[in-house]
């Protein structure tokens, strides 16, 4: 355990001292105030064209970081070597698997707090009343970003840095059409396109289950059962999209 | 460390496949090497011999296609290890990187924070300690590598070309430390390229070439006959 809590630590002061993460987030900011102007132009709906507006700019800044910075951990160790270090002490693959998954959870979480607290911090300006939904609906993009980042590591150890985030972008996306896929493909009576669908259905997680956005401007009323169910399901992707990385990362030579 | 060997190595091969066709490659080619404990141990050998490739099955880094590896100490706990041309994390400071190093051997902290102390000081980082490793020069890095490297206070020390790109001062010093772990019962094999080191320093050689042991026995052996040891080095890697 040891092992596993100093990579972690090690990986969460790796990426926060990162520079190009401090540029990502200042844009990000950037992107969020700019929402005040979008509202301005808006008649009467400021408050919720802000949420809107921020709640996206948190979405897409998140997912930069998430799969880029996931995609070049396993990567920049090999490169540079410093696996060498690490592995001819007594640390498990395993270890080193989720321990840099758990540094950059800690990165993330840092990220979309600063991304969230300053949207809030906005709608609590431009509406006089504070908006809590920000902070569940940020902690669901939280939970969605968690699955990328795992299914971008478990690439990692497969592809190229630059294929994994291409891959994790895609599957971030597929992520938010899966529930779409297997409703269309049921009103067809084709059963390869249904049985594939399933496939999809089953191995892409289900991203926009756990997407309040539209609870957050007034558009859909939460079911609070349902979200906590599908974020279970999502940490439990988590685990198993890990589990498959480390198969992986096992066989490896260095 | 177990009576017997240090470390032995029987029979090693290893066939990578390069290339679109997958073509078979070997590297090593039944390397047997035995290191006993209390050795200083060279190993030498030209470049593609094979060297850094034993080292790694050695350690658990690569695989072998056939043979065995036996360590005379109970796991990778005992075990420190320099690599060639180590690149360490540039944005930790020697100390930070010195501790996470020896978190990674389970130290608690009182004993973390005196270890990382006292490498500082005997590898000469102590007033850099808290300067970011990307500010270290190649022999900074080459000695915060070594501190690193006996940081679980290792039984048996693998350096790998140990005195790359240290001046004059930074290889005495490595030398100085090398000798304190043979004068301290720890057994270190080490790889390098310049034979007046290994003369100075080992007790016992092995010569590598075209992935095998081509010859293995002490420098007293090896200076029989031979005017130097770089002499002896020619004449066995292109018999």
């Amino acid at each position: 355990m040891n092992q596993f809590f100093a990579i972690a630590a090690n990986t969460f002061k790796e990426t926060i001292r990162d520079r190009i993460l401090g540029v990502i987030v200042v844009f990000a900011l950037i992107m969020i105030a700019g929402g005040l102007w979008l509202g301005s132009i808006s008649l009467g709906q400021q408050g919720r064209m802000m949420k809107d507006f921020g709640l996206t700019a948190v979405t897409v800044f998140g997912l930069i970081v998430a799969v880029f910075v996931a995609a070049s951990l396993l990567h920049k160790e090999v490169e540079k070597r410093t696996v060498f270090v690490l592995f001819s002490k007594p640390v498990s693959r395993s270890s080193f698997i989720a321990g840099k998954f758990l540094g950059l959870c800690g990165t993330m979480a840092i990220v979309l707090a600063g991304m969230g607290l300053f949207l809030f911090g906005v709608v609590l300006v431009v509406d006089g009343s504070p908006s809590w939904m920000i902070v569940l609906a940020v902690l669901m993009i939280y939970v969605q970003l968690l699955a990328v980042m795992a299914v971008t590591i478990f690439f990692s150890t497969i592809t190229s840095a630059i294929l994994a985030s291409v891959l994790g972008i895609c599957v971030f996306v597929a992520g938010q059409l899966s529930e779409n896929v297997l409703s269309l493909s049921r009103l067809g009576k084709n059963t390869l396109t249904q049985a594939l669908s399933w496939v999809v259905y089953i191995v892409v997680p289900n991203l926009s289950a756990v997407d309040v956005k539209a609870g957050v401007v007034g558009e859909q009323t939460l079911a609070w059962g349902q979200l906590a169910l599908w974020t279970g399901y999502l940490l439990a992707y988590v685990v198993v999209v890990l589990a498959f990385g480390v198969l992986v990362f096992r066989r490896k030579e260095f | 460390m177990t009576p017997g060997h240090a470390l032995r190595l029987q029979e090693l091969r290893k066939t990578v496949r390069v290339g679109v066709r997958r073509r078979p490659v070997d590297i090593l080619n039944g390397v047997d090497l035995s290191v006993d404990p209390n050795d200083v141990f060279g190993l030498l050998g030209p470049n593609g011999a094979g060297k850094t490739t034993t080292v790694k099955i050695a350690l658990g880094l690569m695989r072998p296609t056939s043979g065995s590896v036996t360590l005379g100490v109970s796991g990778l706990s005992l075990v420190g290890y320099l690599p060639e041309n180590a690149y360490f994390y540039d944005y930790l400071s020697g100390r930070e990187f010195l501790g996470l190093c020896a978190r990674l051997f389970s130290l608690d902290r009182e004993e973390r924070s005196t270890r990382v102390d006292r490498l500082l000081k005997d590898v000469g980082l102590m007033q850099a300690a808290d300067v970011h490793l990307r500010k270290y020069s190649k022999g900074m890095l080459q000695r915060v590598g070594i501190a690193q490297a006996l940081v679980n206070d290792p039984e048996l020390v693998l350096l790998d070309e140990p005195m790359t790109g240290l001046d004059p001062v930074g290889r005495v010093e490595v030398k100085r430390i090398i000798e304190d772990l043979h004068e301290r019962g720890k057994t270190v094999l080490f790889n390098s390229h310049i034979l007046s080191d290994v003369h100075e320093l080992c007790t016992r050689i092995a010569i590598m070439r075209e992935g095998r042991v081509a010859w293995q026995g002490t420098v007293a052996e090896a200076m029989d006959g031979a005017a130097t040891l770089e002499d002896f080095f020619l004449r066995v890697v292109t018999a």
